[in-house]
């Protein structure tokens, strides 16, 4: 039991086993809620209630994600809470607004900049994985799990692009 | 009900997020370095787990599969490729961000969450214009690999599992890691 306690507390596991811990979730939500694992569908729902007061007659957000709460939205929310459990149990939980020192040593150590690069990638990634037909946790992971072949492509298209930003990113430091 | 359950799933899906180190911005982009192969490590044992469990359930007729992502060949693939951008620009994406808010993370939960909300309001308003034909294009609707390739889905799951194996042999013992260079 104290072993189990230690491990809980323990800020950062091996991938390995973090990754069976979500593998038993993705077999559970399959099982139980009889849907998939998501985060951007569920930024999509809520961007539905601001697409509709721009463009009520908007068929993305009348038809196909519609404004609500839904069961994607509450996934998030769980999400959130279950980031805020993991930082509870090793002690980590703290207010920021800056990330580590390789963040700035990459773009410097103005936090206006980070906002506003979270800001512009934040763009980025959701209206990606709008076109893929989902996120690395709605498509990759949800996705791979089910042996989608969609799954295979978006994280072969991810790596690759990543690998190319980071080497221009980093350059000689790469 | 549904509620509840996604609730509960949430905060585990959060929780293995958070003690995998995902949502720190040096895991995500260390990864496109190649020199922390956490991401790929997770995320390869996760769909193994899942699809040794779910597979058999799908085979004893207990469960059919929910939602299977659509496969729209150039669509899944630029995607892709603009996703990745974003990804190793920020260190982050829309799951690892909603777990690194509830760390406390400010810039996570304003300037992250008001990025997915404006792409996502931006993708919504603009979908009808290149969608539908970006779907058209190579569409093999919703399929799974085993069921696509007529392949005896126990086989693929197999082999899926053995070339994870691999690849964690390649990544831990055969240097595929590049080391991190000192200042």
């Amino acid at each position: 039991m104290n072993w189990l306690v230690k491990q809980i507390r323990k800020e950062e596991w091996s991938p390995y086993v973090a990754g069976i811990l979500l593998g038993i979730v993705g077999i559970l939500t399959v099982v139980l809620a009889h849907a998939l694992l998501g985060a951007s569908g569920g930024f999509e729902n809520l961007a539905a209630y601001i697409g509709k007061a721009i463009n009520p007659s908007n068929t993305y957000f009348n038809y196909i994600m519609p404004a609500g709460i839904t069961y994607p939205v509450v996934l998030l929310v769980g999400i959130f809470f279950g980031g805020m459990l993991g930082a509870l149990s090793s002690g980590t939980f703290k207010f920021r607004t800056m990330d580590s020192e390789q963040w700035k040593a990459a773009y410097g150590k103005q936090t206006w900049k980070r906002w506003l690069l979270l800001f512009v990638g934040g763009i980025i990634v959701e209206f990606a994985a709008g076109i893929a037909g989902g996120c690395t946790s709605g498509l990759a992971i949800s996705g791979g799990m089910l042996l989608a072949p969609a799954a295979f492509l978006f994280i072969g298209g991810m790596f690759a692009s990543g690998i190319v930003t980071a080497l221009i990113v980093y350059g000689k430091k790469y | 009900m549904t509620y509840v359950i996604a609730l509960v799933l949430g905060v585990f899906f959060g929780f293995a997020l958070n003690k995998a180190g995902l949502t720190k911005y040096h895991k995500i982009v260390n990864q496109f370095r190649l020199t922390d192969f956490a991401v790929l490590k997770f995320m390869m044992t996760a769909l193994v787990v899942t699809a040794l469990g779910v597979y058999p359930l799908r085979a004893l007729g207990i469960i059919t599969f929910p939602a299977i992502p659509e496969t729209y060949i150039v669509g899944n693939l630029v995607g892709g490729l603009i996703f990745g951008v974003g990804m190793a620009l920020a260190g982050f994406c829309p799951g690892t961000a909603m777990a690194g808010a509830g760390e406390g993370k400010w810039d996570y939960l304003v300037p992250g969450l008001l990025g997915f909300l404006t792409g996502a309001v931006i993708f919504g308003l603009t979908y009808t214009s290149f969608m539908p034909q970006l779907k058209a294009i190579a569409n093999y609707g919703s399929v799974v690999l085993p069921d696509l390739w007529h392949i005896n889905p126990y086989l693929a799951v197999f082999v899926f599992a053995l070339m994870a194996l691999v690849l964690f042999y390649l990544i831990d013992r055969m240097g595929m890691h590049r080391k991190e260079k000192k200042d």
